[in-house]
């Protein structure tokens, strides 16, 4: 009785919550193709164009507008990011691993890691900056100081999202290698890793995105050179152009790129995992 | 007998190998540089230079300004209603995710939904508030065309107002997630039974499903929590300076160079968030519920 009432209701209420989830983004399309370079960052569109995104690759006569500084912020977000990304997956599947047997203090540990999420990127920032600018006394850069608190604080991500996997995983078939005589390292190349990498995967994606975009640590941590979202932040201060929201969808775009390729590699190490286990039951 | 200790002894050897890197690294990169804050916040400030002579003198700054104990009182009147918005936002969707939808692919693709907006830039976010916002902004817009107000409205763009409604937006998804995922997982027997036994949906919901949902809530609450308390970017942008956190504070006071104020404001920022999340614990014993 009240699910007819109710369901459609509820229904109709995450129709407003997606538009309400999408209605920056939607804006934020529509007004990077602003007219340019004449045209705000604001309604009403004076004329379709894509000058804003031209604007962006260079391809439009000098203007006023200097085009965005993103070029080597970019590159270096990436590099940042691929760092992390390794890193990040390499701790987390490590602790993970470790997590598997019981040990004193695992509690303790637990909440060593997991803290690296939960304190505010203010803080963790400014304390590196402290700790690196004042106590220290060495210069702050992209790929140490902000690499480190990167990495505290996506590891976390990696480590939990391991330790859901490893949690569901049946280490019979990893016993089944040491009772014949396969060493420890061995097996976890051989027998764990291939199972367990569907969570590499989803680790390494989590460590990724997150560092990409990661702001508020970078701001005090990272010195003179900026990363993308230092820079991002830098247009904040002077006028704002369409260019800018432009740059907002390519960047979305390519995230779009990028879950695209974790979808193919997760369908592939699924796929194989399912041959695999069609071929043992043949044997 | 001698060899079961000896293998003992060899894999606790292999968890301490484990575990060290990443205990390593989390002590120099986190809890070494946050005990940095509260002791730097003892250090001497002159208008020039830091020193790490002992004195109170930054504390006292804090306390003895109107406008730094207004941007405490400002982060916590922002922070609760934050979390009040996102809470009333999101159960509703988390309900419709997490209980009433059946098929199984629905509900992730609703999820996957929630998320996608996650993947533009946090910062180009924030700032996309502002053509929505503003007095010739989308909304609005929309609302004239629409009749319902004749003059458009100003309040919506560079005040308190716009902070909290871009901070709603941009932090409700983890309200949504947690709720979703206990709501899924509360067993359909427990409500067509108290449904036979003539149970209205209200009851039910105020009896059964509410409770259960409750860690979900706090797990959201506590991201939320921790995100709102410690932001700065979006109160930047999005009220014309109008409003200061704490994190705002400290952005302008390491960029003039005041070390110690900062580490103060951080050191007050640390105890109101484990204050909050000590709080939030305290309603649901998670490691019993998870």
């Amino acid at each position: 009785m009240e699910s007819r009432i109710l369901k459609p209701a509820l229904g109709l209420y995450v129709a407003l919550f997606v538009l309400f989830l999408y209605g920056p983004f939607v804006v934020l399309t529509i007004i990077s193709f602003q007219q340019g370079p004449e045209g705000g960052p604001q309604f009403p569109i004076i004329e379709w164009s894509t000058y804003w995104y031209r604007h962006i690759f260079g391809l439009t006569p000098p203007s006023r507008i200097a085009p965005l500084p993103f070029g080597e912020a970019l590159l270096r977000s990436m590099a940042l990011a691929l760092m992390t990304m390794v890193v990040s997956t390499v701790l987390g599947v490590m602790s993970a691993q470790a997590f598997r047997r019981k040990f004193k203090g695992s509690s303790f540990v637990f909440y060593l890691i997991v803290l690296g999420m939960m304190v505010p990127g203010v803080l963790t920032g400014l304390g590196t900056s402290l700790l690196a600018n004042n106590v220290i006394g060495i210069e702050r850069h992209w790929y140490t100081t902000a690499f480190a608190t990167h990495v505290a604080y996506t590891f976390p991500f990696a480590f939990l999202v391991m330790l859901a996997i490893l949690n569901r995983f049946d280490s019979s078939v990893e016993e089944a290698a040491w009772s014949l005589g396969v060493d420890p390292w061995t097996t976890f190349r051989k027998v764990t890793f291939p199972l367990i990498f569907p969570g590499v995967l989803s680790a390494m994606l989590f460590a990724f995105t997150l560092s990409l975009d990661e702001f508020p640590r970078t701001l005090f941590a990272s010195g003179r050179d900026q990363t993308l979202p230092l820079a991002i932040y830098g247009t904040f201060s002077v006028e704002i152009h369409p260019n800018i929201f432009a740059f907002g969808v390519l960047t979305t775009l390519f995230s779009f790129a990028l879950l695209s390729v974790y979808g193919i590699l997760m369908a592939m190490s699924v796929r194989r995992a399912k041959k695999m286990a069609m071929q043992e039951d043949i044997v | 007998m001698s060899g079961e200790i000896s293998i003992q002894k060899r894999q606790s050897n292999t968890t301490r190998w484990l575990l060290a890197p990443g205990i390593i690294w989390m002590s120099l990169f986190l809890v070494v540089p946050i005990l940095m804050i509260v002791y730097v916040s003892f250090w001497t400030q002159t208008t020039f230079n830091i020193s790490s002579d002992p004195t109170l003198a930054s504390w006292k700054q804090f306390f003895s300004s109107d406008t730094y104990t207004g941007s405490l009182w400002t982060t916590v009147r922002i922070w609760l209603i934050v979390l009040a918005c996102t809470f009333i936002v999101g159960y509703p969707t988390a309900l419709f995710v997490g209980l009433f939808v059946k098929s199984k692919t629905l509900s992730t693709v609703l999820l996957v939904i929630c998320v996608i907006p996650f993947w533009t830039s946090f910062l180009i976010r924030v700032l996309a508030w502002r053509p929505m916002l503003g007095k010739e902004g989308a909304i609005n817009i929309v609302l004239l065309k629409l009749g319902i107000i004749q003059q458009p409205i100003e309040v919506l763009l560079f005040t308190e107002l716009s902070v909290i409604i871009g901070m709603t937006q941009i932090y409700c998804v983890f309200m949504v997630g947690p709720i979703a995922f206990m709501l899924s997982r509360i067993d359909r027997n427990i409500i067509e039974a108290a449904r036979d036994l003539g149970a209205g949906f209200g009851r039910i919901f105020w009896k059964i499903i509410f409770p259960l949902s409750l860690p979900g809530v706090v797990v959201g609450a506590i991201f939320v929590s921790v995100m709102v308390l410690g932001e700065f970017a979006t109160s930047g942008a999005l009220s014309g300076r109008k409003v200061n956190l704490l994190g705002n504070i400290i952005v302008t006071q390491v960029g003039s160079l005041k070390w110690a104020m900062a580490s103060v404001v951080g050191v007050i920022l640390t105890v109101v968030m484990g204050i909050v999340i000590a709080g939030l614990l305290r309603i649901v014993d998670l490691k019993r519920e998870l």
